[in-house]
This record gives structure tokens, C-alpha cells and sequence, in this order.
């Protein structure tokens, strides 16, 4: 095959669907080869249909996309031999074992005969699917099905791979062990990754680059510590041990900066050249008993807030309910 | 050699469901089993009708329509898996993973072939012990078996085509009922000569009765007109392809 970059292009795409709303509405991405980028948004954001169009599964209503330099419309068989797609809902057929997907998967996607098997045990030991490699998925836990899933995205070894939302319903150990295996295929075989979720740790953790997605539209992008960098200063949150003095504290908190809308503590975004020292000494000043204090970098939640007025899990609410 | 690989892919899995799972594969065999048991036990009286003339007899006149249904349901069922994979999300796996699509359904195709020849091997021989008479030669055989080849494409591609629009085993009905009526609107029980009425006003228009009569020849070694079930078998497969083609456009444009 001709050695392209592996990197993704897409312009003004659009996504609507008949009768329904626009899910994608005009984005613009560039994903630099050897990348991981995180698409983050709360759920009917616009991830997963970008990943359908991305990943050739469904066609655009306008604009253009390139992955690993093919046209996702006109050169949808090349991109699918370039690409490796684990989806949300990990399609498996109860009745094969993981070892069978495996050789159908391989198969599909044109692996040499004579690799197929060496190429199957190895993923199965790296996935931690050894094992159970000759059960029936019927039998599997859904933890281990996204692990096939992902063994089944990586059998031809993909020069790209999309992700979507890998780690939803996994537990903590299983989350992290993905997290280092998309970290290894990135800084080892310098595989470009796709990675959508509703998780900002995640992002955080994983992602040299983040996208912000809410209602079909692009809302912010940049490297997770430019993005928290926009929103610039940290928060106090104070939890008051006698809920009556919540006022007290705001009131004595509001010099220090711009109250923050929480409903479990009270909340100021520091305004620059102040620090936790200082509200320190305006709780001792003030003689009020509280719970717990605490200083917090901006997280990209706070990013979602500041870009769209709504926190990720409001956002994530507010969809359920339309 | 890429698309031989989706084909052979598909082709292999959904077989090996069939051959592990008897609740896939035994319907496919036992319905002409029990048909052919029925109709060659139950009915064998009615080869004393005046003006039935089978020179094999009552049992290779009801092996052949037997072995057509048996084709013509082998691929129906194969279509009802397509149904399943597409509502289950496994047939967005197959699309994902085949450069070449068409594979699919040519795998699809194929399984129902290879799991039509077990059932028409097992039917072959039960006929064979249950002494069915053969007054063809072996080329006669073989278009026997090609015309039931290209009847079982034909119900393939016609239910494959409907999975592929509809998505769901919710279709099944509409997959299967119709097939059912054009194999019982051909001349199942006596030569269409000795129908009356409507019956035989619908068979004599049925293109299965050109067919079936056409395989029953080749059994007796006199196939009365081969050429046009050869020509309808042929343009209902060109038909259904393209009917099951476009069904697969309809599937992929929807993001299956």
C-alpha cells in the first residue's frame, strides 16, 4: 500500500439526518499524524456521528473529510484498510468465541493467512484475553468485550485508530489498562488516535489535543493545558459546617473574585495575584466554621462552562431530556 | 483477492453458526425432510390419477419440488441472519471491516449455498433409500442441481436484499411469505396438466412451474423446457442481485 500520513482532515461537515436535528453542524478538525485527539461533549453532542462519518460508516451532508489522506466518500475502501474502529456498543456475535472474531476480523480486513493466528494470540495476550480466548463472548463481561473490541480494532494493525468512548461502563483497573495500551500504540507504533468520550479525566489523562463539542458545533479546541489556560485563574469552594452561614461566607468571599453558581459549596474564581493564604485569613478574620476548603485548578469541565454556560453533566442531562 | 477474503470471511462465520447453533441449521433441514416425507408418503396414491405420467414415479416427482424449496429456503433463512446481524449491530462490524462491501453479501450468498448442498446431500440420499427412481443421465443431474443452485440464489438475494432495507427479523414474514406462496402456486402435487380452475390459471403464469417442471424432467432424462427455466432462473438471479445490492446502498447510506 502507498505510505500516506496518517493524520485526519475534515472541513465544514455536516451531518443531518431526515426528519431529525443536525447533528453535525460545519466542524472543522485537523488531527496531525501520531496524535491522540480527544473529542469531548456530553452525550448527542455530535461525537458519535463524526466517528460514523469519519470512520466511512455513514455518509456527510456536506463538507469534506480525509483520513490517512483518502476522501471518506470517494476512497471509503482505503480508509477502511487504514483505520481500526472500536465503537460505543461493542457489536460482537454471542455465539463465536473471541479467537473466532479474531480470525474473522483479520480475515475481513485481509490479514496474510499465515498471520492470523500469530496475529490473534498476541492481541489476546495483550488484551488480557488469553484465557478466555476460546469461550463463547455470550459468556464475556462487558469489560472484556471492550477489550475484544479493542484487539479486534488493532488486528491489521492500523496506521489510525478511532475510539468511541472506549472506557464507558469499565471499571477503574480496566480504564487505566486501556488508557497505557492507547498511550503504548501512540508512543510506540505512532498510531493516530480518535479518541471520543464524556469522561474530562480521560481527556485529561490521555488526549495532546482536545475538541470541545456541544450541539453539532465545535465550541473549543487546544491542548488540554491551553484550553484550562483561557478560563486562567483557580476556584476557592468552601463547604460551611452550619449551612446558615453559606451568605456569611459569600459575602466575605466576594472581594477575593466572581462567584461560581455550585449548589454543594460556595465557589469564587480567584481573581489574579490572590491565593489560598489570603482566604484563609479572611475565614480565620470572620470567625466562621467550615467543613472543608479547597483550591482547584480549572478543569475542562470548567472550559465546558465558561465556552457553553452549562456544566458537561448538565449539558448531558438537558440532551436526555429533548 | 481482497473481496475473496470478506467473502470467504462472511461466509465461514456465518456457517459455522449455522453448524454449532442446530437451531439455525435444523429448521433448514428438517422442513424438507418432513416435506418430502409427507408428500411422497401421504400423497404416493396420486401418481393412479389417469393422465399423471412421471415414469420415475410419485417419489423424484416429489424430490425435485423438494429439493427447490429446500434451495429456495436455504437462501431465505440466510436472509433472516443478514436481518439479525443488521439488527444487532454486527453487520456495522462487517461494514467496518470489509474494504470491499460487496463481499458481504457474496459471503452471505455463499453461506446459503454450501448450506443448501448439506441439506440437498442429506435429501438426495434419503430419496435414494426411500427408492426414488432416476431416468436421467448425469448431465441431466447436473442441471437438476444447477437449476436448485440458482433457485437458492435467487431466495437469497431476494430475502438479503429485503434484511438489507429493513434491518430487522421483524421482516421475516415479509422474507418468507412470499417465496412460500410461489412454491405452493407451482404444480407441487400433479403435473400442471391435470390442474383446474384458478390454480392452474395462476401456475401456468408462475415462472416456478417452468422451472419445476424442467427439473423434474432432467430426473426423468426428458427436461421439457430447459432453455426458459434456464432464462427465468437466470433473469430472476440478475434481478435479485441487483435487488440485493441496492438493498446493501440503502443499509450503507443509513449507517446500517
Amino acid at each position: 500500500m502507498e505510505e500516506r500520513a496518517n493524520g485526519i482532515e475534515v472541513h465544514g461537515l455536516v451531518r443531518e439526518y431526515k426528519k431529525g436535528p443536525r447533528a453535525v453542524d460545519g466542524i472543522d478538525i485537523t488531527v496531525a499524524p501520531g496524535e491522540i485527539y480527544g473529542f469531548l461533549g456530553p452525550n448527542g453532542a455530535g461525537k458519535s456521528t463524526t466517528v460514523h462519518v469519519l470512520t466511512t460508516l455513514l455518509p456527510p451532508t456536506a463538507g469534506t473529510a480525509r483520513v490517512g489522506g483518502y476522501d471518506v466518500v470517494k476512497e471509503g475502501p482505503k480508509v477502511r484498510s487504514m483505520i481500526g474502529v472500536a465503537l460505543q456498543e461493542a457489536a460482537l456475535d454471542p455465539l463465536l468465541t473471541g479467537r473466532d472474531h479474531l480470525r474473522l476480523q483479520a480475515t475481513l480486513q485481509g490479514v496474510r493467512k499465515h498471520r492470523r493466528k500469530v496475529q490473534a494470540d498476541e492481541l489476546l495476550i495483550r488484551v488480557g484475553l488469553a484465557d478466555a480466548a476460546d469461550r463463547k463472548v455470550s459468556g464475556y463481561s462487558g469489560g472484556m468485550k471492550r477489550r475484544l473490541d479493542l484487539a479486534l480494532a488493532l488486528v491489521h494493525m492500523p496506521r489510525i485508530l478511532f475510539l468511541d468512548e472506549p472506557t464507558t461502563g469499565l471499571d477503574p483497573q480496566s480504564r487505566t489498562a486501556l488508557w497505557e495500551e492507547v498511550a503504548r500504540l501512540r508512543r510506540e507504533e505512532g498510531v493516530t488516535v480518535f479518541l471520543t468520550t464524556q469522561y474530562l479525566e480521560e481527556a485529561d489523562v490521555l488526549a495532546d489535543r482536545v475538541g470541545i463539542i456541544d450541539q453539532g458545533k465545535i465550541v473549543a479546541e487546544g491542548t488540554p493545558a491551553e484550553l484550562k489556560a483561557e478560563i486562567g485563574r483557580p476556584s476557592v469552594h468552601a463547604i460551611p459546617r452550619d449551612e446558615q452561614d453559606r451568605e456569611k461566607i459569600a459575602a466575605f468571599l466576594a472581594p477575593f473574585g466572581e462567584r461560581l453558581d455550585t449548589t454543594r459549596d460556595v465557589a469564587v474564581r480567584l481573581r489574579d495575584g490572590l491565593g489560598l493564604t489570603d482566604i484563609v485569613r479572611a475565614v480565620d478574620a470572620n470567625g466562621v466554621d467550615i467543613a472543608d476548603l479547597e483550591l482547584r485548578a480549572p478543569s475542562l469541565d470548567d472550559v465546558f462552562l465558561a465556552k457553553t454556560g452549562r456544566t458537561l453533566e448538565g449539558a448531558a442531562e438537558e440532551t436526555e431530556a429533548r | 483477492m481482497r473481496r475473496w477474503d470478506v467473502i470467504s470471511g462472511v461466509a465461514w462465520r456465518t456457517l459455522k453458526n449455522a453448524i454449532l447453533n442446530p437451531q439455525i441449521f435444523l429448521p433448514t433441514l428438517m422442513f424438507p425432510l418432513f416435506f418430502f416425507t409427507a408428500f411422497a408418503g401421504g400423497l404416493s396414491q396420486l401418481r393412479e390419477i389417469p393422465g399423471f405420467d412421471f415414469p420415475p414415479g410419485y417419489t423424484a416427482f416429489q424430490f425435485v419440488f423438494v429439493l427447490l424449496q429446500s434451495a429456495a429456503f436455504s437462501g431465505v433463512f440466510t436472509g433472516f441472519g443478514v436481518a439479525r446481524d443488521f439488527e444487532g449491530g454486527f453487520g456495522k462490524r462487517l461494514l467496518l471491516a470489509a474494504p470491499h462491501r460487496s463481499g458481504i453479501v457474496l459471503g452471505y450468498a455463499l453461506a446459503a449455498l454450501l448450506r443448501w448442498l448439506v441439506v440437498a446431500a442429506v435429501l438426495t440420499v434419503v430419496a435414494v433409500v426411500a427408492g426414488m427412481q432416476v431416468g436421467g443421465g448425469a448431465v441431466d443431474l447436473v442441471g437438476l442441481f444447477v437449476l436448485a443452485m440458482l433457485v437458492n440464489f435467487c431466495g437469497f438475494f431476494w430475502s438479503g436484499g429485503l434484511a438489507l432495507r429493513f434491518r430487522t427479523i421483524q421482516a421475516a414474514p415479509l422474507m418468507q411469505m412470499p417465496v412460500f406462496l410461489v412454491l405452493f402456486f407451482a404444480p407441487v402435487y400433479v403435473p400442471l396438466e391435470l390442474l383446474e380452475g384458478w390454480i392452474e390459471s395462476v401456475a401456468s403464469l408462475n415462472p416456478l412451474t417452468y422451472i419445476l417442471e424442467t427439473g423434474r424432467g432432467f430426473l426423468a432424462g426428458d427436461p421439457p423446457h430447459a432453455l426458459a427455466a434456464f432464462g427465468l432462473a437466470i433473469g430472476m438471479g440478475i434481478a435479485f442481485w441487483t435487488w440485493a445490492f441496492l438493498g446493501l446502498r440503502k443499509a450503507e447510506a443509513a449507517g446500517a
